[in-house]
């Protein structure tokens, strides 16, 4: 059998079948509600302004294709910090990051959004790793997204 | 019914009396609430029942409004059921709940410590007096200031729920304060009277708050208010710093009864 993720579920090749639950075509043009660049983790600085006093998002890199109302439901009025944490080198850098921005840039929430898949929630255990070692304490909140783009779970941890 | 939902429901209740029948049968007393400004879409929202509670009531209430016309259920589905199963607070509205069990279990050994006059009267004494300061600085102070200065800010404050709230918390300082002059006089009877009916009002504010008016507040506040009143709660435990002195307390004083008990 083709399998091209091998024995890992994150990977495993699936099909899904049209979606269009109206049966119709949608119309008007949306604006997009980024308002930063950079958006990768590497790449973004804690210092920078739209992170101060911030609500965060830390998005799985994956989330914003799943998701069809990623920028009007979540994205809107938020910072940006995206990252795959299966594939990314140098995570530690990650978690001193999140630390400087809860510690420094004085974030008032996390948001952390990341696929079903079970490595993806090394997303959120970084999250929780970041916290653990911050001086200040901010609300978590975590949100699960299903391969096919429906809200699994949306709780503050 | 629209307009019907956001009148007051006092003057609802002058038009149409069953209603009032219909909120006493759902365990909503509208009836006996002394202002009765709230709204009737609040009032089904603020009392947090369940779905299908939920679903019965507006029926009921609907068809004692228009007798006349064919209403129809609406039907609870899965999602619905799902979404009111658990309660879950954001971590600020966490916090109070956390702070309402050390009070609640400060509350459990108030009958224990009066017994207790008995047994050694100056250690009863000593806990009654450092059970007055951990209601006035940690149940007052701490905790019902975190309500009444941030909270309760994020919400219309003329609301029924709150202006309950308020006389609550004013009726428990006044108790307090007698528990205090018992304590001067070692006056026995005072002090069993007014720690008993303290001990009433915070368990029945306490369960309406954590049960109805907290869960109905968290439904309602964005992310961005939730990372406010977390920052505005952690500024106010830093200035006070009295959580860790009073969980102390209430520790020592559940380890000596429990001892004597045993
Ligand atoms: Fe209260
Ligand atoms: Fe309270």
């Amino acid at each position: 059998m083709f399998n091209p993720g091998g024995g890992c579920p994150g990977a495993r090749m699936q099909v899904f079948g049209q979606q269009s639950e109206t049966g119709q075509e949608e119309q008007g043009k949306r604006v997009s509600q980024l308002r930063q660049w950079p958006v990768q983790f590497h790449l973004v600085s804690p210092q920078a302004p739209y992170f101060q006093g911030a609500d965060l998002l830390l998005s799985a890199d994956c989330v914003a294709y799943a998701l069809a109302d990623f920028h009007k439901d979540y994205l809107k009025g938020r910072g940006l910090a995206i990252a795959c944490p299966k594939l990314d080198h140098n995570q530690e850098l990650y978690v001193e990051k999140l630390v400087q921005l809860v510690d420094d840039a004085k974030i008032n929430t996390l948001t952390v959004m990341i696929m079903q898949v079970p490595c993806c929630s090394g997303l959120l255990a970084l999250a929780k790793k970041a916290l653990s070692q911050a001086q200040r304490q901010v609300p978590v909140k975590a949100i699960v997204v299903s391969l096919q783009g429906e809200i699994l779970s949306e709780e503050w941890v | 019914m629209e307009k019907y939902l956001n009148q007051g429901i006092k003057p609802l209740i002058e038009q149409f009396p069953v209603l009032g029948d219909i909120l006493n049968k759902y365990d909503i007393g509208c009836t006996d609430c002394t202002g009765g400004s709230c709204l009737l879409k609040d009032v089904v929202a603020i009392h947090n029942v369940s779905p299908q509670i939920e679903a019965d009531l507006m029926y009921e209430i609907e068809k004692a409004i228009y007798p006349e016309r064919d209403v129809v259920k609406r039907v609870v589905t899965e999602q619905d059921l799902q979404e009111k199963k658990e309660l879950k607070y954001s971590p600020p509205v966490k916090q109070l709940v956390d702070e309402h069990s050390l009070i609640l279990r400060w509350l459990d050994l108030v009958e224990d410590v009066l017994a207790y006059i008995q047994v050694d009267s100056e250690q009863a004494w000593q806990w009654i007096a450092a059970g007055a300061d951990f209601s006035r600085n940690y149940a007052d102070k701490l905790h019902h200031s975190k309500e009444e200065d941030i909270l309760f800010t994020y919400v219309d404050q003329s609301l029924e729920i709150i202006q309950v709230m308020y006389e609550d918390h004013d009726h428990g300082r006044s108790h307090i304060k007698q528990v205090y002059k018992a304590v001067e006089n070692q006056d026995v009877e005072l002090a069993e009277k007014h720690l008993l009916a303290y001990r009433a009002l915070l368990r029945e504010h306490i369960k309406k708050e954590n049960e109805i008016l907290f869960p109905w507040m968290d439904r309602n506040l964005t992310d961005t208010q939730v990372g406010q009143l977390f920052a505005q709660f952690a500024a106010v435990n830093a200035e006070l710093q009295v959580d860790e002195k009073y969980r102390q307390f209430v520790l020592e004083v559940e380890d000596k009864l429990k001892k004597q008990v045993s």
